[in-house]
């Protein structure tokens, strides 16, 4: 072999070198980009809706790559099982009740799984447990609510334009308010009302704070009342004995209560008198009885006057009455004397 | 006369089987099969002419190179300086890397390394059979004893299928190398955040599966050319249509088989 030819050897060798080399370093780059070459836990996931999710798609967890798709399932009638391959480093951040949704990287980005929640108080999770899934809000809906936002928008700046072509129009109060000069006059007085009067209750509150400062003049009763404690005891001493005397007066009213409820009562004399109908009509019957009984005794007085054994008597009687009557007359005469001299 | 050319056409029709082109056409294809057969045949079978092997990686992939780093370099730079109004129009420049590196791994890489091989490898083998062919180098070496397939035909075509892959690879990193440079340019984007969002878009299918068609286009440049070189005629007419004609099918072929293995490819990545 010649120079020539082991020169060309050498450099084809080293061609080929570095191209496996940079093979190499890319499937090595790669693969660790990918996650292929360390140690994984299958887990899985059901999913009513997988929304284009691919074998491949990334699986995140506190928005962290920790694995791949591996598989896509159909599972029962119409669910799907996702099996995914999860970082064992990651394992232990992942609790058995995490649950799984479907996100995106992005507004416009790849599907992926996002795995979130989990409590400390629950076991990490384990090689072929399955996690619980959440059905997340899919482009469809959200743009369904775009939909019905624009529309409503859409009906605002409707109704906004309505509103603003009556106000130039001079439609309703707003817009009267807006084209016409009279009231446009009106409320301009009618500012000009509220600074007047403003300004008197500028004035009131003047005079409300001289009020105020008398007040506290000191000496004065409002004063005394603020700021001196005998007064203030007195007038606790008197509130109290007011409250005595309404305790009081409010036993009195209790008593007479009982007393006017007793009345009610055919168990005591006066009850029986006020209530009882038969012996008010006994009582009526012996008030006539003795009516009449007083008018025949009266009778039988003037008979007895008439009698001869018992007319000395009266006859003395009448004379000491006359007597009496003549002696008080002289006794009241002879005190008005020295009046009427003295005058 | 009539009697005469009742004569004529049964005896055009006795020489050619259907038609003189369609005759034409299958001959051409039989003796591609037996070209190919022939070399499989060959391959396997000693002499092993490693030597010649060697000589001819180096001329198809060491001599290539600068002529496809070049150009690599430039198509990474010219496709990332393309692409960005598109992506910048949805605010979307971040992902250039991402967007490159699967245009790049996936089809630009391979089909610029092929196309470039194709048209400075294929017409040098057709022009270099051919000229053989026609000065009956070739004959000499079957009377000499030597086997003139197992020596031209074999070789070239070992070398074409082997150093195209590697000058891909070579493309595949010069080209995200331009990128790179483009991206960091405008995008002031750190190599490391480049490099992980290049390899974050592709995958190993991507990888393997451009491998996999860089050792078919040069399977393909290989055997065109040898072909076209090994069968020329005419003179020296002959040479340059040999050249030419290597050149135009390698082309047509690697466009073909790029083709087909995009659908087989996605086949696979749907599974």
């Amino acid at each position: 072999m010649n120079t020539a030819e082991n020169k060309r050897s050498i450099m084809v060798g080293i061609f080929v070198l570095i191209a496996i080399v940079i093979f190499v370093i890319g499937i090595l780059t790669l693969g660790g980009q990918q996650k292929r070459f360390i140690e994984s836990i299958t887990v899985s996931t059901i999913f009513e809706d997988v929304e284009g999710l691919k074998i491949g798609n990334n699986v995140w967890f506190s928005g962290v790559k920790i694995g791949t798709v591996k598989e896509i399932n159909f599972y029962g009638e119409s669910q799907v099982q996702v099996v995914m391959n999860i970082e064992e480093e990651a394992q232990k951040y992942i609790r058995q009740n995490s649950k799984a949704r479907i996100s995106s990287e992005s507004l416009i980005g790849n599907k992926i799984i996002e795995i979130f929640g989990g409590t400390p108080a629950a076991e990490q999770v384990q090689d072929g447990d399955m996690l619980a899934s959440e059905a997340n809000l899919n482009t469809d809906d959200i743009m369904k609510t775009l939909q019905e936002n624009n529309k409503n928008l859409a009906t605002i700046t409707g109704n906004f334009s309505e509103i603003s072509n009556r106000l130039v129009r001079g439609e309703g109060t707003v817009g009267t308010l807006l084209t016409d000069s009279t009231l446009a006059q009106d409320f301009k007085s009618m500012v000009a009302s509220l600074e007047s009067t403003s300004q008197n209750a500028v004035r009131a509150s003047r005079d409300l704070s001289r009020f105020t400062n008398k007040l506290n003049t000191q000496g004065s009763l409002a004063d005394n009342l603020l700021t001196d404690t005998t007064i203030f005891n007195r007038l606790e001493q008197s509130m109290v004995q007011l409250e005595q005397a309404t305790q009081s007066a409010t036993q009195m009213a209790q008593n007479l209560q009982q007393a006017s409820s007793k009345f009610n009562n055919e168990n005591n004399a006066v009850g029986v008198l006020l209530n009882d109908q038969q012996f008010a009509n006994q009582l009526q019957r012996t008030m006539q009885n003795l009516e009449t009984s007083s008018q025949k005794f009266d009778q039988n007085m003037e008979a007895l006057q008439s009698n001869i054994l018992f007319r000395g008597f009266f006859r003395k009687r009448e004379k000491e009455q006359q007597e009496a009557a003549e002696e008080a007359q002289e006794q009241l005469e002879e005190q008005q004397q020295p009046i009427q001299d003295n005058q | 006369m009539g009697l005469q050319d009742n004569k004529a056409d049964t005896a055009r029709r006795q020489k050619y089987v259907v038609t003189r082109r369609l005759d034409r056409i299958f001959l051409e294809l039989y003796k591609i099969y037996a070209f190919h057969v022939r070399f499989f045949k060959e391959v396997f079978v000693p002499p092993y002419e490693f030597k010649e092997v060697v000589r001819q990686c180096y001329e198809v992939g060491v001599r290539s190179l600068p002529l496809i780093s070049l150009t690599g370099f430039i198509i990474g730079i010219v496709f990332t300086n393309q692409s960005r109004p598109s992506l910048a129009e949805f605010g979307a420049s971040s992902w250039l890397p991402s967007l490159v590196s699967i245009a790049i791994v996936r089809a630009l890489a391979p089909l610029v390394t092929a196309i470039i091989a194709a048209g400075r490898v294929g017409s040098n083998i057709g022009a270099e059979l051919g000229s053989m062919r026609v000065t009956e180098q070739i004959d000499a070496m079957e009377v000499s004893a030597t086997n003139p397939f197992n020596f031209l035909v074999v070789t070239r075509v070992l070398a074409t299928t082997f150093m195209v892959p590697a000058l891909a690879m070579y493309t595949i990193f010069v080209a995200l190398m331009g990128a790179y440079l483009n991206v960091s340019q405008n995008e002031l984007t750190s190599f490391t955040t480049y490099i992980t969002q290049v390899f974050e878009a592709i995958t190993f299918l991507d990888i393997f599966s451009s491998i996999i068609k860089t050792f078919i286009f040069g399977f393909t440049i290989g055997m065109v050319g040898c072909y076209k070189g090994y069968y020329s005629s005419k003179g020296t007419e002959g040479v340059g249509k040999a050249a030419n004609s290597s050149v135009v099918t390698a082309m047509f072929m690697v466009f073909i088989e790029e083709l087909l293995a995009l659908q087989v490819i996605n086949l696979f990545r749907a599974m």
